[in-house]
């Protein structure tokens, strides 16, 4: 291998990893980050939309029962991440990698 | 007058013969008319004899009258079975136990038979080009006043959810990395799609009733009557609603003035303190009395109808203000 092809490969390496540090450190967290908070808007949606899920009657109930056929992943997944959470707090802390 | 014509009141005042008799007069003035029963008791088919369903149909010996009678309890019970039906298309049987008791629930809320009532107005209204006015007798004054102020209501409530699907689903298409889908997109979201048009029908409702609906409330002349008849009347104002007249029924016949005996003083009696409320009823509300009908010894049907018909003095010839 001439010393020109050594360079080559180990340029490519450091970049490989220099962007995989960038990602796991910044991007990744970052992108956790703006999921989290949608998953946060989407639970204040579903709880506006569902408040009798929770024994709060609400008026438009009824118009809201035809939205779930098509929430289907929503609800699950909210009523998931309503049982998991112990405090709005927890959930917060989350998003910081200790 | 306006197309479409609400009369309202308290329960047992007489809507149905107002409404009916109103209707037919426009009829028999060579207006296509339809007539809606929104009333779960349904006197319509006492006062024409006549069995009606949810889907207009002619009159007898009426020319120019359908007339149709809503029941809310199917309205609840279709959208139910609606609903479930797209329910069954599109999620997995794993999850449809979870949330059809989700909708069951819903449906036995409170505000159901309202909402589904208040969708077949929308209908109604919206489908009714083959006729030039279109009468509601509606159910009690509770009932209907807050029917009237869903659209106001629920559309602020459709738009917070509409505002709040479209943040989490921008931030969902936000965190989606690279070329990877995002959970969930914008276009051809279905949620937004449902709530858009929810949005859509509100207004509608809302335009339609400030802009092309007149209403008329039935008074009797009592106390109680008269009192609820007064707060009705700031309600649909504070709405946008235009009160256009109070129709008074039940009055009391006068006796004729040579008879003297207990049946005559009581009457003459009850005819002053009811000429006192009437008053009273002239003085503190702005909408003018349009009709004051005298109690019919027999039910109000047939030819009855037409003697009430020519006593309320609401104009029958097309107009749109």
């Amino acid at each position: 291998m001439t010393l020109a092809a050594r360079i080559e490969s180990y340029r490519t390496l450091v970049e490989e990893w220099l962007r995989g540090l960038y990602h796991g450190m910044i991007t990744h967290p970052a992108y956790e980050k703006i999921e989290k908070q949608a998953e946060d808007h989407e639970d204040a949606f579903m709880l506006a939309c569902f408040p009798d899920a929770f024994g709060i009657p609400s008026p438009i109930s009824y118009y809201t029962a035809e939205l779930l056929p098509y929430l289907e992943d929503e609800f699950e997944a909210w009523e998931r991440r309503m049982w998991d959470r112990g405090s709005l707090l927890e959930r917060k802390g989350h998003q910081f990698h200790f | 007058m306006r197309k479409f014509v609400f009369f309202g009141g308290k329960g047992g005042v007489g809507k149905t013969t107002m409404s009916s008799a109103y209707a037919v007069k426009c009829a028999r003035a060579g207006v296509s008319t339809l007539l809606v029963s929104t009333d779960p008791a349904h006197s319509t088919r006492d006062v024409f004899d006549q069995s009606f369903t949810d889907t207009p149909q002619p009159v007898e010996d009426e020319p120019n009258l359908d007339a149709m009678e809503i029941d809310p309890e199917t309205e609840v019970r279709e959208h139910l079975m609606e609903t479930k039906r797209a329910l069954g298309e599109q999620v997995s049987p794993a999850m449809v136990n979870e949330i059809d008791r989700q909708i069951e629930m819903a449906h036995q809320t409170p505000g159901a038979h309202e909402s589904a009532l208040f969708d077949r107005f929308i209908d109604v209204m919206r489908n009714s080009a083959e006729y030039d006015r279109v009468v509601f007798d509606t159910s009690p004054t509770g009932g209907t006043l807050r029917l009237l102020s869903l659209p106001e209501y629920l559309d602020g409530w459709i738009q917070r959810l509409l505002h709040k699907r479209k943040q989490s689903v921008k931030l969902f298409e936000r965190a989606a990395i690279g070329n990877n889908e995002p959970r969930r997109m914008m276009e051809g979201d279905p949620i937004i799609a449902r709530l858009e048009q929810r949005r859509d029908d509100f207004n509608f409702a809302k335009e339609t009733l400030q802009d092309e609906a007149a209403f008329f409330l039935v008074v009797n002349p009592d106390e109680l009557s008269i009192r609820e008849t007064k707060r009705a009347v700031e309600q649909l104002d504070s709405y946008g609603l235009d009160v256009r007249g109070l129709a008074v029924n039940r009055l009391t016949p006068e006796p004729d003035p040579d008879e003297q005996g207990r049946g005559a003083t009581f009457l003459r009696d009850r005819v002053n303190t009811e000429q006192e409320r009437l008053r009273e009823l002239r003085d503190d509300l702005t909408p003018p009395l349009v009709a004051a009908i005298e109690t019919r010894v027999a039910e109000v049907k047939g030819d009855f109808l037409g003697e009430v018909a020519d006593e309320i003095e609401v104009g029958v010839e097309l107009s749109t203000n």
